[in-house]
This record gives structure tokens, sequence and C-alpha cells, in this order.
């Protein structure tokens, strides 16, 4: 039962991997694309140059100063692939870091050994650190993350401190960080059907008509609406109905795309998207395994006072317990039996013991309390006294 | 993991490799440019041919270039691959978003209890300033008082901790603790470590006596290695200087002052979430099997599948009928039957058909009538 399911530990894992490969990918196109486009300026600037050349006569300073400022150009974009390079090779360093930090995972034979309550603790730290940043709390993550030491390649910071920019931005009321973060994941946006681009440019049209701005708010619509017309149809007759109301209408659906909230609703979708597209989970994974993990121990008996054991996290009423309050519970098909004086499970070779009262407890426990005194045992529950002869065996099948 | 390593490596050799070609190749477009400004500059007649060579070198090598960051690209997907292969299923895929809904304060108080029980005091202070939390400094001085006393045992300084369990000893005791004797034990080994043989003497002398009747063995014992004080080492009491016991002296000491404060020493977090990592691929297996059935996860107030859990994350006893595999409850109360059989009460009167009928226990060949069995209490 102790052994570790190495496979199954790894499931969670998905993110902490798929994240830096999701950078990289993403450098590779920024270098892909860096290059075909100055590769080919280049070309035609050489071509149109011979050309030129040939039909009339340049004078050679002329040809020289054009080929000089390719030159130029070329060096610019030296330090830029030396920047992406860079960057990418950090990626590709954290990946191995990351990959290897699993793989230590799976030399670790058993779940009762130190090594395996060292990399829990780790993974607890990366866990938290993961929630931190969701919520915005970057100062603790960032001392959670140090004080673990795992701020160097085991979290992601960066991802949410270019995130947090557009998120402030859209509290502000400005969709401007947004839609060029639009712009730089067009390609995957499109791949995942993502329709935050059409609602940030339908929520910067709503307060041009908010405001009355009615001939801009028209030419903004044929500039930046219409091109959905294909897929929004629907959307795009509502926006343009809209100016027909004023902002204090009551008449829906036009109230709805006037109130505030609509700012609320961009800032969640973009928070998805960009979860989505930089693989991480869509849930941070303290819920997910803090539910996972309730569940698998909450049982009735936790929210029995009498029944309490201060072990058990579900036991806490004011803190997991409270949190479990709504989970399923834990499902047993086999007994279990945990004495309640040592905490030890009973089996053949600690069996449990009934008093003459109906009250169990292991064998162990009893025989220890009754050595120390003079033969007699006392239950806890009830305070009775009796003999330990009185003892008998029980079976559990 | 293997193959994903092993991608993992190819892509690390070639992105390094990449990353120095592709600069030198610039470098090349670069001398060439040069160069043919040093051949127009000085034989003006050659432009166009130098211009149409330039062209042509440009082409040559922006395209190798291109097709090396094609073929880094290639790689990159494979590698892509390999994870997918590994990471098939979605990680939230058993879990309700709304799970915690409206508890958001409550997991974060959950946490900062997590980090001051922790002794990460500096970093709860962070996290409560920046999410707006208050938690009784009664709890907070607790536990450094606690870490303060863990410190001095570090140091072989075992005076902070006597004067606690002293000042608990009634509370200790009543759960059954031997602390505080444990801790004068220790102290007493520290003179015998020492050869101090009067102060040995002395400090048994005048703390000892109480626990007499608890720990008449352990201190006969303790006395009897006096004798030996000069060559412990060899002495039937060499086990006395064993480095362990202060390793578990801080075990102890921790988690009775945790169990005196109501809590556990081990972070409820951080069970939590271990055994949530260990139940996940378990509902997520069930949740995708669910998923093809049609079948609604979040209607079940039970879980669909029994978690392994190790036995030391097993706090509360479960009988599970082995008749009727139902698990116990208030109506209908484990019984055990003459024989020491257990089984539900429902299903002690099935098999019996009246409460006065003899009847086989259905795992032993002993007879019996229903009122002869007992409710138990585990």
């Amino acid at each position: 039962m102790n052994k570790l399911n190495h496979e199954g530990l790894l499931v969670l894992e998905q993110p902490f991997i798929k994240v830096p490969l999701e950078q990289l990918k993403k450098s590779a196109r920024t270098s892909q694309r860096q290059l075909d486009k100055e590769f080919s300026n280049l070309s035609r600037d050489i071509n149109e140059l011979a050309t030129k050349s040939k039909q009339e006569e340049l004078k050679t300073k002329e040809v020289t100063d054009v080929i000089e400022g390719m030159v130029g150009r070329l060096h610019k974009l030296k330090r830029k692939l030396n920047d992406i390079k860079e960057e990418e090779s950090m990626y590709v360093s954290r990946s191995r870091i990351r990959l290897e930090h699993l793989n230590e995972l799976t030399k670790i034979p058993t779940a009762n050994i130190e090594a395996y309550t060292q990399w829990s603790r780790v993974r607890l730290g990366r866990i938290l650190v993961d929630y931190m940043l969701r919520e915005g709390l970057s100062k603790t993550a960032e001392r959670l993350a140090k004080e673990d030491g795992i701020d160097k390649q085991y979290v992601d910071v960066e991802l949410f401190s270019q995130s947090k920019r557009v998120e402030q931005a859209l509290q502000k009321h400005s969709c401007a960080e947004a839609l060029r973060w639009c712009k730089e994941n067009k390609s995957n946006l499109i791949k995942n059907n993502s329709t935050l681009e059409f609602n940030l440019r339908l929520q910067e049209y709503i307060e041009l008509v908010r405001f009355r701005r009615t001939s801009d708010a028209i030419a903004y619509s044929r500039k930046y609406l219409t091109p959905w017309s294909e897929t929004h149809m629907k959307d795009l007759q509502q926006a343009l109905g809209l100016l027909a109301f004023s902002s204090n209408t009551n008449c829906q659906p036009y109230k709805k795309l006037y109130d505030t909230s609509r700012w609320d609703q961009l800032i969640r979708q973009f928070r998805s998207d960009n979860f989505a597209l930089n693989s991480l989970t869509s849930q941070p994974l303290l819920s997910v395994t803090l539910q996972a993990g309730l569940s698998a121990l909450k049982t009735p008996m936790c929210y029995q006072p009498e029944n309490r054991n201060i072990n058990c996290p579900v036991c806490s009423a004011d803190t997991l317990g409270n949190l479990a309050e709504n989970l399923p519970l834990s499902h047993h098909v086999n007994s279990t039996i945990v004495c309640r004086l040592s905490g030890e499970i009973m089996d053949e070779d600690n069996a449990p013991m009934a008093l003459p009262n109906g009250y169990v407890y292991s064998h162990k426990a009893l025989t220890d309390m009754a050595a120390k005194n003079n033969g007699k045992v006392q239950c806890p529950r009830t305070g009775d006294v009796f003999e330990i002869t009185q003892l008998k065996k029980v079976f559990i099948s | 993991m293997e193959p994903i390593l092993r991608e993992n490596e190819i892509v690390a050799n070639t992105q390094a490799a990449l990353a120095i070609n592709s600069v030198e190749n610039i470098d090349k477009i670069i001398n060439a440019l040069n160069e043919s400004v040093e051949h127009i500059s000085t034989s003006p007649e050659n432009t166009s041919e130098a211009l149409s060579s330039l062209s042509r070198q440009i082409k040559e090598i922006s395209t190798q270039t291109i097709e090396e960051h094609k073929e880094y690209q290639a790689v990159l997907s494979r590698y892509g691959k390999a994870i997918d292969k590994k990471w098939k299923h979605d990680v939230t895929l058993a879990s309700n978003p709304n799970a915690f809904e409206g508890k958001d304060k409550i997991l974060q108080m959950t946490v900062a209890l997590h980090f001051i029980c922790q002794g990460k005091f500096e970093l709860g202070k962070t996290f409560m300033r920046e999410a707006g939390l208050e938690i009784s400094t009664e709890l907070q001085s607790q536990f450094v008082k606690m870490y303060e006393i863990l410190k001095a045992i570090r140091e072989y300084n075992l005076e902070p901790a006597l004067i606690w369990a002293r000042s608990e000893r009634e509370k200790l005791e009543k759960r059954g603790s031997s602390l505080e004797f444990q801790l004068h034990r220790l102290h007493f080994i520290q003179y015998l470590r020492n050869q101090s043989r009067y102060e040995a003497l002395h400090y048994a002398q005048l703390n000892f006596q109480y626990f007499q009747t608890q720990h008449f063995r352990e201190i006969q014992r303790l006395m009897c290695s006096l004798v030996y004080i000069n060559r412990l080492e060899s002495s039937p009491y060499a086990d006395l200087l064993s480095t362990e016991g202060w390793t578990n002296i801080q075990n102890t000491f921790a988690t009775d002052f945790c169990s005196l404060l109501g809590l556990s020493r081990e972070s409820p977090l951080f069970i939590s979430v271990t055994v949530g990592a260990t139940a996940l691929p378990w509902l997520i297996k069930m949740a995708t099997i669910m998923k093809e059935k049609k079948n609604e996860w979040s209607q079940q107030n039970e879980l669909p599948v029994e978690v392994p859990l190790t036995d030391d994350m097993r706090y509360h006893s479960i009988f599970a009928c082995p008749v009727s595999k139902e698990q116990a409850t208030e109506d209908n109360p484990p019984m055990m039957m003459p024989c020491g059989h257990v089984i539900c009460k429902d299903s002690l009167n099935k098999l019996s058909k009246g409460q006065s009928s003899r009847f086989k226990c259905p795992y032993c060949p002993n007879e019996s009538i229903p009122t002869q069995a007992m409710r138990v209490h585990f």
C-alpha cells in the first residue's frame, strides 16, 4: 500500500512540463518570423538595387550606402536573435531541470521514506506559488518561492507578470494592452476558437456609443466589427441596435451590453484564454489537489464531534472541514479499523479487542495500558474500568 | 520518462547548434555585404556582377538558415508529441470549478495557518498583509514559542522544554504523554555523557521521584548505568548514548505541543494535497469512464471509486459489512456475534429471520441467536 504509483503521481505535473514547452514553441515561432521577414526584405532590396543599377547609372556611393544600411539592419537582427536564443536556451534548460525533478520521483520506491516527504513538500511549494500568482499575490509568491528554494526553475513567475499588465489595463477600462496581446497570439487564439478579440472590439465600440460619439462608433464598427460578421452576425446586429438606446436603458439585451460588469467578464475571458494558451490548468492546482485529497479523506465521522481525530485534516471544522463541506465522501468497500488509543491500524498482528461495553481497541494499546495499571484497562470514551482478562477478540472479515 | 528525456536532449542539442549557426550565418551575410562594398568601391564597373553574386550568396545562406529553423521546429514538435503522449488527460477533468465557491477567505486562512505551523512567520505576515487577512496573534505566538523551544533542543538545551512540560504536566498526563520524563531522562544522560557522576546522581534524586510509579524500570536502568559511567560505550547501556534520542524528543515535543493546541503536528494542508496528488489519477480515470457513459460526475455525494490511502493517512475506523458491503451507520451499526465475527445489523436480521431463531455465522460454524449479538464501537 505504501508503494508509490509514479505514473499516477505524474498526472498532476502536466503544466509543469508543458508550460516551458509552450514558451519554447512561441520563441521558435518568433525567431522564424524575424528571420523570414528580414531575409525576404534583404533579397528584395538587393534585387531592386541590381535592377536599378542596370537601368540607370547609380553612383557607387549610392549603392554602397544601401548595402551599408543592410549591414546595419543585420546587426540589429543579430542582437534580437541573440536575445531570443538566450531565452530559448533558458527554457530548454528549465524543461530539462523539471524533467530531471520528475525523474527523481520515479526513483523513490515507497511513500513512507523521507525522500518522498521532501519531494512532496517541494510539490506543495510549487502548487502554492501557482495559487498565489493566480490570486495576484506576487509578493507572497516571490517570497515563498525563494524560501522554498524553487524560485529559479520550478515556477513560472514571468508568465503572470505579463498577464498582470493586461488585467490591470482592463480594470482601468482600457482594451489596448489586451488587443496587443491578441495580435501577438493571433494564430493560437484562432486555433482555440477564442472570441476574446471580438469581445474586446465590441467593448471599445460600446464605449464609443456610451459617450454618444455616434459617427466614430459607426466608423469603428465598419473597420473592426464587420470582419467578424460571418461568425458573429447576431452580436453584430445587437451592437448596431445599441445606437438606438441610451446608456440608461432598461431594455435587454442593450442594458446588458452597457453594463460595466462586462469588463470583469473580459478579464475572466482573458485569463482563461491566457491559461489555455500557456498550457496552464483552468483551475489552480491547489484547488484541484485539495478537492481530490479532501474527498479521499472525508468520512461521516469527520463531522461528529465525538469521533473527531485531531490529525485528520477534514476534522478541522474551521478550515479544511469547512472547505470539504460540499465535496463527495470517500468510498470504502473494505473495513479499516483504527485504534482510538494508539492511532494504529488493527490487523492480525495487532488484533482488535472488544471491552465488555462493546468498545474496541487494539491489543497492543490495551496490553500496554494494563502493564502500567496492574492489569486494569480504562475505556477512554466511557470511563469504565475492566480487567485485561475480560477482553474478547473481534474478527473483521 | 525516458523517451521524453531523450527528445528533450535532442531539442537541447539542436537549439544550441542552431543558436550558433544562425548567428554565424548572419555574420557570413554581413561579411559578404562588406566585401561587396569594398569591391564596388574599388571597381565600380563590376557593380552589377557584384550585386548578382551577392544576391545569390544571400539566397543560399538564408535558405539554409530557414531550413535549419524548420528542422528545429520539427524536433520541437516531436518533443511536444512525446509529452502529449504521456499527459493525455486534462488535469482538471475530475474537479469542480465551483467546489470552493464563496470560501476564498477560508482557503486563504488555511494557507496562512499552514505557513504559521511550519514556522514561516515572515512569509505568513507577507501573505496576510497582501491578502488582507487577520489571524489571532495568540496562535502565532504559541507557534513562535514552539519553534524557540525546538531551536533550544537542537542546541542541546532542554531547559525551555522542561519548563513548558512541567507547566502543562496535567494536560500531558491526561493524554498519556511521557514527554516530561523523556526530557529528564535525556538531561540525565547528558550528565552521563560528560561523566559528571555527582551531578547525574543529584539530578536523579531531584527529578525522578515523581515518575517512579510510571517509569520504574527505566529509572532503574538509568541508575544502573551510573556504575559504568567511565566506559559506557562498551557497557550494556551503550544505547543510552545514541543521538536518535535527540531527534525523537524534538518530534515528541512538537507533537505534544500541537496536540495541546488541538492541532496535528503535520500540516493538514500538506496532508490533504499529498493525498490529493495520489487520489487524482484515480478520479481522473473514473471521470473519463463516466464521461464516456455520459454520467454526471458532480451529482454523486460519494466518490465512485475507493482511493487507496497509506496507513498513516487513515484517521477513522471504517466498517464495511462483509455481507452487504455497506458502510455501517448509526441506524445500521456493526454487531458482534458470540464467535467474534462482526456484521451489520441489517445483515444480521436478514440472516436470522426472527429475533429468537438460531442461525449460523456466515464466517464460521458457530450458531447463535440475534439477541446474543453485541453492538460494537470502533
